[in-house]
């Protein structure tokens, strides 16, 4: 079976959004939330939680493949670059050759620059 | 609270027990933006909040250093996971190691439900060696 097209997923990042988030997981690390102590860190503001932005690829893969992968589905990923408030990421999948029994996908995030903040493998079963 | 960069490897996080209920699963899908169907169709919650809400409970036990950067993550989704299930999830620092003045740890990760793994997950961080 060749792996199919998965259709890219587009989101803008906001503070109130991060702010949620930092609250539904319990990260509530001060780089994510508060602006005074980020503009003292090098980040210089507060950037998003990297799984945060991983979500965009996760929620990406379940569009494409449901159920297969979220009993099945695999990532492994570097956070590249950090996403900030008022960025536009863009998750995206490019296929290639199904390896053992799994399709395989080169998956990234890129800023509306087209800066990588994150770059990886997903795999899910044929 | 414990600093992460101050424990050594093979250290094994106290275990952690957590519900991840439907109105938590609604607030994670509501924050990351994702409105698919296929949760609510399955039964499911979406696999990374099971993840991301594991490294919240986590990280209530230990502390990271300002300045420590998420560098890499793994992730094996082997079992949907129903909202209101029970999760149990076991953690250990598999590596420890200091490259260019800063302490990079690796901890795996293993959630469970009903007695066998839902997710498994490696993060890799990367914290500033404490003077």
């Amino acid at each position: 079976m060749n792996a199919p097209e998965v259709a890219p997923v587009v989101r803008q990042l906001t503070q109130p959004m991060i702010d949620a988030y930092a609250e539904a997981s319990g990260d509530h690390n001060p780089i994510h939330m508060d602006e005074a102590f980020a503009r003292t860190t090098p980040m210089g503001g507060t950037i998003a939680h990297g799984m945060l932005v991983l979500s965009l690829i996760s929620e990406m893969m379940t569009a494409a493949f449901g159920e297969r992968w979220l009993a099945g589905g695999s990532l492994e990923v570097r956070f590249r670059a950090p996403a900030r408030p008022g960025d536009t990421a863009t998750a995206r999948a490019k296929a290639g050759e199904p390896k053992d029994g799994r399709l395989r996908y080169a998956v990234e995030c890129v800023s509306q620059t087209d800066e990588v903040l994150i770059a990886g493998t997903a795999t899910v079963g044929q | 609270m414990t600093v992460l960069t101050e424990l050594t490897a093979g250290h094994v996080f106290e275990p952690i027990s957590l519900t991840l209920d439907a109105e938590r699963a609604r607030a994670y899908r509501n924050a990351v933006g994702d409105g698919l169907g296929v949760y609510d169709e399955a039964g499911a919650v979406p696999p990374l909040a099971v993840a991301a809400v594991a490294l919240g409970v986590l990280l209530e036990s230990v502390s990271l250093p300002a300045g420590t950067l998420h560098v890499s993550e793994s992730l094996e989704f082997r079992k949907a996971v129903s909202p209101g299930a029970t999760l149990e999830c076991r953690a250990v620092l598999a590596q420890r190691s200091v490259r260019g003045g800063m302490v990079v740890s690796v901890i795996d990760s293993e959630i469970l439900v009903d007695g066998s793994a839902a997710v498994t997950a490696r993060a890799t961080v990367m914290s500033p060696q404490p003077s």
